[in-house]
């Protein structure tokens, strides 16, 4: 259905969505690649303070200007690699299988590979600037004693080659770190900043983080160059035809990697290029994650038509944000969502928002009922054993009052669920005993071989994002790698300690877009509340009770989830990390977010709710909240 | 002959003396108070480290106790939220997870979520975001203003240079802006939509307490050592000043509360000092001031005003309230949704908390709320 509203946005006229997404990056880029050419100015300005005081070498200035471009070229690629990388919804590996499988699929080795050769050419630019031993590649080897060698020989400078492959070797590992910190999620901020302070804010933690890397980077370079280093220095040598020096200490030795300078010119040499690279990184993230108030004027009139068509992830991340922040500090837009479209008077936009956020929240309910039941049916197949052990993470946990009826309430409510065959789903709810029982899931016990296991794997590729974060279906790249997956699992059916769910990681892997479902409950909510004074035509007031039907039963379900064992767990904090975690907790920002939305409603209705058409249950609970009681 | 001597440092306790908003916070049993925002529900923090729930609904007493919970400065329950308390403690934040439905005396300490940030100890203020999303964490010694997410126990640091750190903080009731004040001369006033913020210099000294009207639009404040109190007016906020906090170019004296005779029906009484603190109530139409007299010469009073924001800004005299015989009052604070005008609860040195009923017919409802009011209890009031 075609609907138009004011300074119209005509359906046909996909554009301006592209064009937007182009825009960003475009920008995130120019904007990184400015930054770092400044970044490298000022290191070369503290080698031209030096160069004043040499005599002023023609060559050198020219080696500059190329390495400067050089690593423009390189902060490109880099860019480059974060925008066909990046994803909003992070790709939480299930097991450890899986997080091997992660690491040799194709896309990441060219990752790593692509890394490392950058790596190589930043270091090759950084040795050329330092001068000195460093300099070059090849040079003459010191004379020998004996006149018999006339022609002088060209020789290995094996410090050059060091930092050669220190570079690789700092670049193979970042790659590796971007990969196991999920480095490619772009975590939203808690709150709204203009993008220069949030990056000033975060320079000073940048600058500390890189200094503690390095050192880390250069340390395992160290180990690992004392004992594979002769490979490369054999390979390069018959290949170039160079002589190993054997006046000079070989560097593969503890006597040779005990040389400070080395250490702190490798160091430095680290610290330039973890500096320009996250600098990259944050500028990136910064520029697609924070919205700008001119995109809100842009997109002002699009926001419903972005809701409802299927766009990038980012783009529906940007658009949920932009109607959470619209629903709390723009008045006249929210005037725009309550209004009536001309000539036929129907509240297009109000009712194409509200669908969208439901039918958001009810995915997301479904989901959960999902995974309860198959966790259900799992616990009922192990027999359990033992006392039980229940530990009320939670306050309200001991009150487990036996709501024998809502199970049925809920799955009126909602389509139909497949469910395995000879599985009861409603029993396992209906008595505290059995629920109870539950909590004594073995976990550590191998989940391979048994049915449930695999459908409970099976959804693990289903969340991979990794690749283009533009393709939201994955299903092609999905197959291939669980065709590895299970090859592998058949293969390695003995080895419980590999292929065993960690139970943490499934759990967040279910919640892993929850961000987007708190966005659509803010939203949501602080537009009902704020229609209590200024929605003029009612048009909130009919779909009152959908709404207030489909939080309630989302926070039902959501409350049920978090009796099941080690989601009320909190993962520990690691407070003053460059690296975003908040994924881990999502979780728990959209239970508080979902109570939060409830009482926003029923405060600022009060009484008037017992107006409204909802089901029994449903009333008492609301009575519930509007004693704040709940 | 060298005299080597150094200032003498500050401890924890002198600090949150310093800057409570209590005006014996060292001596007296009630260290802390705070109305919950939607029911008749209140918070009190002791001189033994406990905190006692009291509600009007139930004659159960939840006692909060935690080895973490040393030298309460301040409490703050959640908005939108039926019972989580932020209560500030010596080396963090904790945050309560109450059942509202529960009958038990003493709550586990499993309930309460720990907050803690490197060096941001001791905590002297919290203020709740209106909406209920983040929470504010300020301390003295550290520049930096924390906002956590409490869920994700996620924190966002806002800092600055200079000024030293934050000692109070003020959220309007709209959601729009917050004042953070600082030990220095000089206190700054937040937009809470992208954070930016403006600087205001005072010339005596530091900004020693603050409210805001109930639309946001204007900020009553004074300064430590002085008795007058200023506003400052801020362009009211539409939502289209992105960045923009909208303060006017200079303050203004609106009251003077320094020391006058008063002929009484007792004879002559003399009034007026330094302000410690000030709270507006909800409707915006009475303010409340803790007067602190010279020791044993005068007394401390807590004198009432009568306000009004719109069309014009206006403050008149109401009367003074005094306790029984020997009570200074300790803290003040309006209940944040009584129907019938304003209810002012005082608590007093002696231990006792009382409640003042203002009753008159005001224009703004502050809140809607289907619990009933309390009963009410009265100390002398002199008009």
């Amino acid at each position: 259905s075609f609907y138009y509203m004011k300074g119209s946005c005509s359906p046909l006229n996909i554009t301006p969505l592209y064009a937007l997404s182009g825009l960003l990056l475009t920008d995130s880029v120019v904007f990184s690649v400015t930054s770092c050419v400044t970044v490298v100015l000022l290191q070369c300005s503290e080698q031209y303070f030096f160069l004043i005081l040499d005599s002023f070498n023609d060559l050198y200035t020219s080696y500059v200007i190329f390495c400067i471009l050089l690593m423009s070229v390189v902060i490109l690629v880099i860019s480059i690699f974060n925008v066909e990388f990046y994803a909003v919804v992070p790709s939480i590996p299930c097991s450890r299988l899986a997080l091997i499988g992660k690491i040799i699929h194709p896309q990441q080795v060219i990752h790593s590979v692509a890394h490392a050769v950058m790596g190589m050419l930043v270091a090759w630019c950084a040795a050329v600037m330092t001068k000195g031993k460093f300099q070059f590649l090849a040079v003459p080897c010191t004379p020998s004693e004996s006149l018999d060698d006339a022609v002088p020989q060209m020789c290995l400078n094996e410090h050059h080659l060091f930092f050669l492959l220190s570079g690789a070797f700092m670049g193979y590992s970042y790659s590796l770190l971007y990969l196991i910190n999920n480095m490619n999620y772009l975590p939203f901020p808690v709150i709204q900043q203009y993008k220069y302070l949030r990056f000033r804010r975060s320079l000073p933690l940048l600058v500390k983080h890189t200094c503690v890397e390095s050192l880390y980077f250069v340390r395992n370079f160290c180990v690992t160059y004392y004992f594979f280093g002769y490979i490369p220095k054999v390979w390069i040598s018959t290949t170039m035809d160079l002589h190993i020096d054997s006046k000079l200490h070989p560097l593969d030795t503890l006597t040779g990697l005990l040389d400070l300078s080395l250490f702190y010119h490798a160091w430095l040499c680290g610290v330039f290029l973890l500096i320009t690279w996250y600098i990259v990184f944050l500028c990136f993230a910064l520029y697609n994650t924070t919205s700008d108030p001119t995109f809100a004027e842009e997109t002002d009139q699009c926001l419903p038509k972005i809701l409802n068509s299927n766009p990038p992830l980012i783009i529906k991340f940007l658009a949920l944000q932009d109607l959470m922040l619209l629903s709390q500090y723009s008045p006249v837009r929210r005037q725009e969502v309550f209004s009536l479209s001309q000539p036929g008077g129907h509240p297009h936009n109000w009712t194409a928002i509200s669908r969208e956020c439901l039918s958001l929240l009810s995915d997301l309910t479904q989901r959960l009922i999902a995974q309860q039941e198959a966790a259900a049916a799992n616990g009922r197949a192990k027999q359990p054993a033992g006392e039980l052990k229940v530990t009320p993470q939670t306050p309200g946990m001991s009150n487990i009052a036996p709501r024998a009826s809502m199970s049925s309430l809920v799955k009126s409510s909602l389509m139909p669920l497949k469910t395995s065959p000879g599985s009861d789903v409603g029993s396992p709810f209906s008595s505290p005993a059995l629920s109870c029982k539950m909590g004594i899931l073995d976990v550590n016990s191998p989940w391979h071989g048994s049915v449930q296991s695999s459908q409970v794997t099976r959804r693990g590729p289903k969340l991979w994002t990794s690749g283009s974060g533009r393709d939201s279906s994955t299903a092609l790249e999905a197959v291939q790698p669980r065709v590895i997956y299970t090859w592998l699992q058949n293969k390695q059916q003995q080895n419980a300690l590999i292929s065993s769910q960690h139970p943490e990681a499934s759990i967040q892997a279910v919640f892993s877009d929850a961000q987007m479902h708190i966005w659509a409950l803010e939203g949501l909510s602080h537009l009902v509340a704020a229609s209590f004074t200024e929605d003029q035509f009612g048009v909130v007031q009919t779909t009152l009770p959908a709404i207030l039907n489909t939080l309630l039963t989302l926070q039902e379900v959501v409350d049920r989830h978090f009796k099941l064992p080690h989601v009320s767990s909190k993962p520990p904090r690691i407070s003053g990390s460059l690296v975003d975690t908040s994924y881990k907790t999502l979780r728990f920002a959209l239970r508080a977010s979902l109570k939060t939305a409830l009482y926003r409603i029923t405060t600022v209705f009060g009484e008037h709710l017992n107006a409204v058409q909802v089901s029994t249950e449903h009333k008492k609970r609301l009575q519930q909240f509007l004693e704040y009681k709940e | 002959l060298i005299v080597n001597s150094s200032p003498p440092k500050l401890t924890s306790e002198d600090m949150i003396a310093a800057f409570s908003q209590a005006v014996d916070w060292a001596g007296c049993t009630i260290r802390a108070f705070a109305w919950h925002p939607h029911t008749s529900k209140f918070a009190v923090a002791l001189l033994d480290d406990s905190i006692r729930v009291y509600n009007s609904n139930s004659a159960t007493i939840p006692s909060l106790k935690h080895r973490l919970q040393r030298n309460v400065a301040a409490m703050a329950w959640k908005p939108l939220c039926a019972s989580i308390l932020a209560v500030a403690c010596q080396s963090c934040v904790l945050v309560w997870h109450l059942d509202p439905t529960s009958l038990s005396t003493r709550p586990s300490s499993g309930c309460a979520q720990v907050l803690s940030y490197p060096g941001h100890s001791p905590v002297t203020s919290l203020a709740w975001a209106p909406s209920g999303e983040v929470l504010l964490s300020a301390s003295p010694v550290n520049t930096a203003m924390l906002v956590w997410d409490v869920s994700t126990e996620n924190c966002v640091q806002l800092q600055w240079f200079g000024g030293g750190g934050v000692t109070y903080l003020a959220w309007s009731p709209d959601g729009s802006k917050v004042l953070a004040a600082a030990p220095s001369a000089v206190f700054r006033v937040w937009e809470a939509q992208m954070w930016t913020c403006e600087r205001w210099p005072t010339i005596k000294g530091r900004c020693q307490t603050g409210c805001w009207s109930p639309d946001g639009s204007r900020l009553l404040f004074t300064v430590l050592g002085a008795s007058v109190i200023y506003s400052l007016s801020f362009s009211e906020y539409r939502g289209e000043m992105q960045g923009q906090v909208g303060g006017s170019k200079t303050a203004s004296i609106v009251a003077d509360l320094s020391e006058t005779t008063f002929e009484t029906l007792y004879g002559e009484e003399r009034i007026g000092g330094e302000i410690h603190s000030m709270v507006w109530d909800p409707t915006g139409e009475r303010l409340a001031v803790i007067i602190r007299g010279k020791k044993e010469v005068l007394q401390t009073v807590i004198a009432v005003f009568r306000t009004r924001n719109s069309p014009v800004f206006e403050l008149l005299p109401c009367g003074f309230l005094r306790g029984e015989c020997g009570a200074q009052p300790q803290l003040i604070a309006f209940h944040p949704c009584f129907k019938k005008g304003a209810l002012l609860t005082v608590c007093w040195s002696t231990g006792k908390i009382s409640h003042i009923p203002f009753f008159f017919m005001s224009a703004h409802v502050p809140c809607t709320s289907s619990s009933p009011s309390p009963v009410i209890a009265s100390t002398s009031v002199c008009e």
